[in-house]
């Protein structure tokens, strides 16, 4: 019995909180804006409302300083994906700029191919002598490609060397600035001869000048073609410096040489000289 | 401290502002699968269960205004919704294993289907918008499984609170 009558107030409450709530919705629908939250409503907001904005802008704050922490996450990959960019374009910048300018140099080279006597063969520095900077370099071509020893060696430039040693793919030049070095030469301008020897530094030296020589500062110097190894009128340099001793029968000469002695890259030996 | 019915009005009253107050600010952002975590209605199922039908529905009527006023819905749509699955909630109160670990979630999960449906329905009836059903059940399913991650935590504050007052009562 007492089951029944609490089953029953059960429902009575039921029925009339659903009465209540309907009668709410009603009154709610056919409100213009749906919404009539009346004067219990507007001082429920009245005192959550700040609460509620406050929690909401604490969440905004989180919610900012996280997609901060995302952004400086995805800025640090960003960065170094850039980075990265920077570097291969840096270094595809600097092979372009290498291949610019060993063009340039492969061009003069190639004018001085044409002119130079005989039959020539492009070589390409491959190694210095480290401990005698300007005494010998090493080409990689050798025997194979017909250079044999004391071929001249020339650049765009002028006189660089000869032959000195000879391997099937490679070859060893002996630089004109060498001490060993001595090259049969001629004033240009007025044609007297002398011997210009290396002095193993930047600079070359004329000797054998005869002492009525008119030599002066800046007059060209080439190959006289004596002593058979150099073809006459190649390029060595330029003089520099006239050096005539007091009472001596002969004078001599500091040579700037034409070539870059130090800096050598791409040369030509030749190799049709008799 | 308040003893008796007005301690516990109060003590739920607080409860239900706090976690409107959370649902409404925080946990709103933390959508998943268009469904928002409901912290009131595994409050008000936990209630229902604990207390009885009356005690339920109160509960849902009442929370249910709570979060029509704080979120801008019309008022009473939710406090049907949750007025119901509280009464429905207490109807089991003495017929079902309180101590069994899964009947929080299992529960909620039921509870959060059955309200929202409601909820869904009278917006339907009412002409209140529009509801896009094939997209809708698969939200309810969502904001069941997200509410049902809640349960335990809210039957274990509910049982706490109604064992403090039972004790103050025996006390006092």
């Amino acid at each position: 019995m007492t089951e029944l009558i609490l089953a029953r107030r059960r429902m009575v409450v039921f029925l009339t909180l659903c009465v209540l709530l309907l009668g709410l919705l009603t009154v709610q629908a056919r409100s213009p804006d749906r919404r009539l939250i009346g004067p219990f409503g507007t001082a429920v907001l009245t005192v959550l409302g700040p609460i509620q904005a406050g929690m909401a802008r604490s969440a905004q704050s989180a919610s900012d300083a996280w997609d901060r922490y995302l952004e400086i996450g995805r800025l640090r990959t960003d960065n170094a994906r850039l980075r990265q960019q920077v570097e291969e374009l840096s270094r595809a910048v600097s092979l372009l700029r290498e291949d610019a300018l060993a063009s340039r140099r492969l061009e003069q080279l190639l004018g001085i191919r044409q002119a130079a006597p005989g039959r020539t063969v492009a070589a390409r520095v491959i190694a210095r002598d480290p401990a005698r900077w300007f005494s010998t370099v090493l080409i990689d071509r050798g025997a194979s490609a017909g250079v044999r020893r004391n071929d001249p060696v020339i650049n765009a430039d002028g006189v660089v060397g000869r032959v000195i040693e000879v391997t099937p793919t490679a070859a060893r030049i002996l630089l004109i600035s060498d001490s060993r070095s001595a090259v049969g030469a001629t004033i240009q301008r007025s044609r007297d001869a002398g011997v210009v020897e290396g002095k193993g530094g930047a600079a070359l030296q004329l000797n054998y000048l005869s002492r009525e020589a008119a030599v002066r500062v800046g007059d060209l110097v080439v190959t006289s073609g004596l002593g058979g190894v150099f073809p006459r009128g190649l390029v060595i340099g330029n003089v520099a410096q006239i050096v005539r001793e007091e009472g001596a029968l002969l004078q001599g000469a500091v040579i700037q040489p034409a070539a870059p002695l130090d800096r050598l890259e791409e040369l030509l030996v030749i190799v049709g000289t008799p | 401290m308040l003893k008796g019915p007005a301690g516990r009005v109060l003590t739920y009253g607080g409860i239900f502002v706090a976690a409107a107050l959370i649902q409404s600010a925080w946990l709103v952002r933390l959508q998943l699968w268009g469904a928002v975590f409901d912290p009131l209605l595994p409050l008000v199922v936990g209630i229902g269960i604990f207390s009885g039908s009356e005690a339920g529905a109160v509960a849902g009527i009442s929370a249910g205004l709570l979060v029509d006023l704080l979120g801008g819905a019309t008022l009473g749509l939710h406090g049907l919704g949750l007025m119901v699955v509280g009464f429905a909630a207490g109807l089991f109160e003495r017929s079902i294993y309180l101590e069994d670990p899964l009947l929080p979630a299992v529960a909620t999960f039921a509870a959060t289907v059955a309200a929202e449906t409601l909820v869904r329905v009278v917006v339907v009836i009412a002409h209140l918008g529009p509801v896009p059903w094939p997209a809708v059940v698969w939200e309810i399913l969502a904001q069941g499984a997200l509410n049902s991650a809640l349960a335990p935590f809210a039957f274990r504050l509910v049982r706490t609170v109604e064992e403090r007052f039972r004790k103050r009562y025996e006390e006092g």
